[in-house]
């Protein structure tokens, strides 16, 4: 069966005019930039609040000034950030104190210190100065300084499981593709469904189905549409990636290619299934201020799998998320973000992936039968039993 | 995947179409033949089945019952792609270019996409708009819009036209161009069909017409023929005859009075003779003379018959 004559396949020309038009919007043009302006800055802002851990400012007065070498040295080996100062005699330490212009006051002797602080001093700071007057104890008392290290060596940590690269820094990045990801599904479910009343409201529906199967007129409808979020989707999302790699804030094993790859394909399927429904409902209407009522019945899964995400990520590996992650109207929030956050087995994404399509498949099917009954009823709005049986 | 060609020229035959929505029957035996080459007027009371016929021949909407054949075939969906088309609901999309939207339809008719520009610039410049080529359909009057409207239906060179009401609120100007168009198109040979109210227009366009009531034809034929079936009428100006006189004459009815001037009916088989004795004995007879009646006159009588 030919659905041209020497022209090009309808399902094309209906997906091409979308791109087109939706490319030319303002809405388009401006979204994007609003998108990739607040994506960049909120990264740069995030970098700036938790990037800088500013090291401790360490005074030492007098005849505390012995340790300053051997403290350095042991607050970098126990991880802990300071820098090391000279300070003439304690009140004028005090007086940096209470001005906040130092955080710790060293005094008293190199064996025998105290730390004034202003309310509370870091553990490793302390650590570190502990460990550095207890050295200079052992080395008063005649060990010679290799005795010194041999006895203040620190205890060796040796993990049985090689560290989990998907830990805090991970969940947090698959949080905010998770996010991403809903936005972008109700987003562009929103516009599939705005073109479908289009259509109707402007009336040209009949003269689209005089001369194109309902079927192809949503799938290119769909498609285009679907093109569209992933242009802007790659862009936005491009413009995230070069701006975390610029200013470091996160690790990016969960901005990874396969992780990346594994999200663009949850945003097809996603967007299929979602805009799919939205078509569907929204044939049922006429008027562009129905519509938000036409596709409240299927927000309202997409509202479930947003807190679901929420409820999944703490745990991704227990039976909430787990059987959340391969239901079809959760699994494309789901499963991203678990996949994002924690090893899944393959038998669960297999499963997961074959039941959206499995879905997408019998929501294609009732979407064409309703619109093909309800694209032509204008004015009220048919009921969903009508549009199903025709 | 080679199409079978679809003919250029051929009729269209509406044949026992039937159509119910739930209890009610849209469409009861609908049966016509437009021929290539004639403009077709259809006429009918709303709700008479018009649009639905329409439709059905579009394939927009299912048929219960009959065919609907072209070219002695049954209609297939690659014909009916190249059917031009004007639905009752005029529309199109208010926010796409003049020949943008021109070319996406005609491709989206099969057209491969050098004809369908080919196609939008034919017309936008036959319709004057070839300077607004690249302006908004939302920016153009109503007049102006109505002409794309029309060009829509036109731009991927149709096989058939099928206009739904296609004068309803055109100026007089427009109503010309549209005229034109439609007897242009059915010189080339397409089989014209179209819906209308407007019977003086109807009148004067179509070659032949058909009478719509509850779902089918219940007279069909040119002007002339319909006119054969009528009822003959005269009219008599009797300028003395008394008040209540016509009212009882054998074989007539009176249709109207104007001051002296009367206008009766003719049953089949009576002699107006008998008639024009009758407006003799009342004194003198300023006028006795035949009245066509019009298509308006037609189309009551009609579907008064139907109704009795």
């Amino acid at each position: 069966m030919s659905d041209n004559t020497g022209g090009r396949p309808t399902t094309f020309l209906v997906a091409r005019r979308e791109v087109r038009m939706r490319m030319r919007s303002r809405v388009f043009v401006g979204g994007t930039i609003v998108m990739t302006v607040g994506v960049v800055v909120g990264i740069v802002v995030a970098s700036l609040l938790a990037g800088r851990s500013t090291p401790v400012r360490v005074g030492f007065s007098d005849g505390s000034q012995a340790l300053e070498r051997s403290f350095s040295a042991t607050a970098a080996a126990i991880g802990a950030s300071v820098t090391v100062s000279d300070i003439a005699d304690d009140n004028a330490g005090q007086a940096q104190l209470t001005a906040g212009t130092l955080d710790v006051l060293v005094t008293g002797s190199a064996t025998a210190p105290t730390a004034v602080v202003k309310t509370a001093i870091s553990p490793s700071v302390e650590s570190a100065l502990s460990l550095a007057a207890e050295a200079t104890r052992l080395s008063d008392a005649g060990l010679t300084p290799a005795a010194v290290a041999s006895a203040m060596a620190l205890v060796p940590v040796q993990p049985l499981q090689p560290p989990n690269p998907k830990d805090t820094e991970n969940i947090l990045a698959s949080l905010a593709l998770g996010i991403v990801l809903w936005i972008a599904l109700g987003q562009y479910g929103n516009m599939v469904a705005q073109s479908v009343v289009e259509e109707k409201a402007t009336r040209i529906m009949e003269i689209l189905l005089a001369t194109i199967r309902p079927s192809r007129l949503l799938a290119g409808k769909v498609i285009g549409i679907g093109l569209v979020g992933l242009l802007q989707l790659t862009i936005v999302g491009a413009a995230a990636l070069i701006a975390v790699q610029v200013t470091n804030v996160a690790a990016i094993p969960a901005l990874g290619v396969a992780s990346i790859l594994a999200d663009v394909v949850w945003f097809v399927l996603g967007f299929l299934f979602y805009a799919t429904a939205y078509a569907a409902v929204a044939s049922l209407v006429s008027r562009q201020e129905e519509v938000q009522s036409a596709v409240a019945p299927i927000s309202i899964f997409q509202i479930a799998g947003y807190l679901l995400m929420y409820a999944a990520l703490p745990n991704p590996t227990g039976p909430l998320a787990t059987v959340v992650s391969v239901l079809p109207p959760f699994a494309p929030i789901v499963m991203a973000v678990r996949m994002a956050s924690s090893d899944v087995p393959f038998w669960q994404v297999g499963l997961a992936i074959g039941l959206t399509v499995a879905s997408i498949v019998g929501l294609t099917w009732l979407a064409g039968r309703m619109y093909t009954n309800a694209a032509l009823h204008l004015g009220a709005r048919v009921r969903f039993m009508d549009a199903f049986r025709g | 995947m080679t199409d079978e060609a679809v003919s250029s020229i051929g009729a269209l035959e509406i044949d026992d179409i039937s159509k119910r929505y739930g209890a009610v029957v849209a469409l009861d035996g609908m049966t016509l033949e437009v021929t290539a080459g004639e403009v077709f007027g259809f006429v009918g009371r709303n709700g008479a089945g018009k649009t639905t016929t329409m439709r059905i021949v579009l394939g927009v909407l299912g048929a219960d019952g009959g065919e609907v054949r072209f070219a002695g075939r049954p209609l297939t969906f690659e014909a009916r792609r190249r059917i031009g088309y004007m639905p009752e609901e005029r529309g199109l999309y208010p926010k796409m270019r003049l020949a943008e939207q021109l070319t996406y339809l005609a491709e989206l008719h099969g057209m491969s996409p050098a004809a369908a520009m080919a196609g939008a610039r034919t017309w936008l410049e036959r319709f004057g708009l070839i300077d607004r080529a690249n302006d908004d359909v939302q920016s153009l009057s109503m007049g102006n819009q109505q002409r794309i409207q029309l060009a829509a239906a036109l731009v991927f060179d149709p096989i058939m036209l099928v206009l739904d009401e296609p004068f309803a609120s055109l100026d007089p100007v427009a109503v010309d161009v549209m005229s034109a168009v439609l007897r242009e198109q059915a010189d080339a040979g397409l089989p014209v069909i179209f819906s209308s109210h407007e019977l003086e227009l109807v009148e004067r366009i179509c070659d032949r017409l058909a009478i719509v009531d509850r779902g089918k034809v219940v007279a069909q034929g040119t002007i002339a023929e319909l006119r054969m079936g009528a009822a003959e009428r005269r009219l008599v100006d009797v300028p003395n005859a008394a008040v209540g006189w016509g009212e009882e004459i054998p074989g007539t009815t009176l249709i109207s009075r104007e001051g002296s001037e009367m206008l009766f009916e003719i049953e089949p088989g009576t002699d107006d003779q008998a008639l024009l004795r009758a407006a003799l004995a009342t004194g003198a007879v300023r006028e006795f003379h035949r009245v066509e009646p019009s298509l308006g006159d037609i189309f009551r009588s009609v579907l008064q018959e139907g109704a009795s």
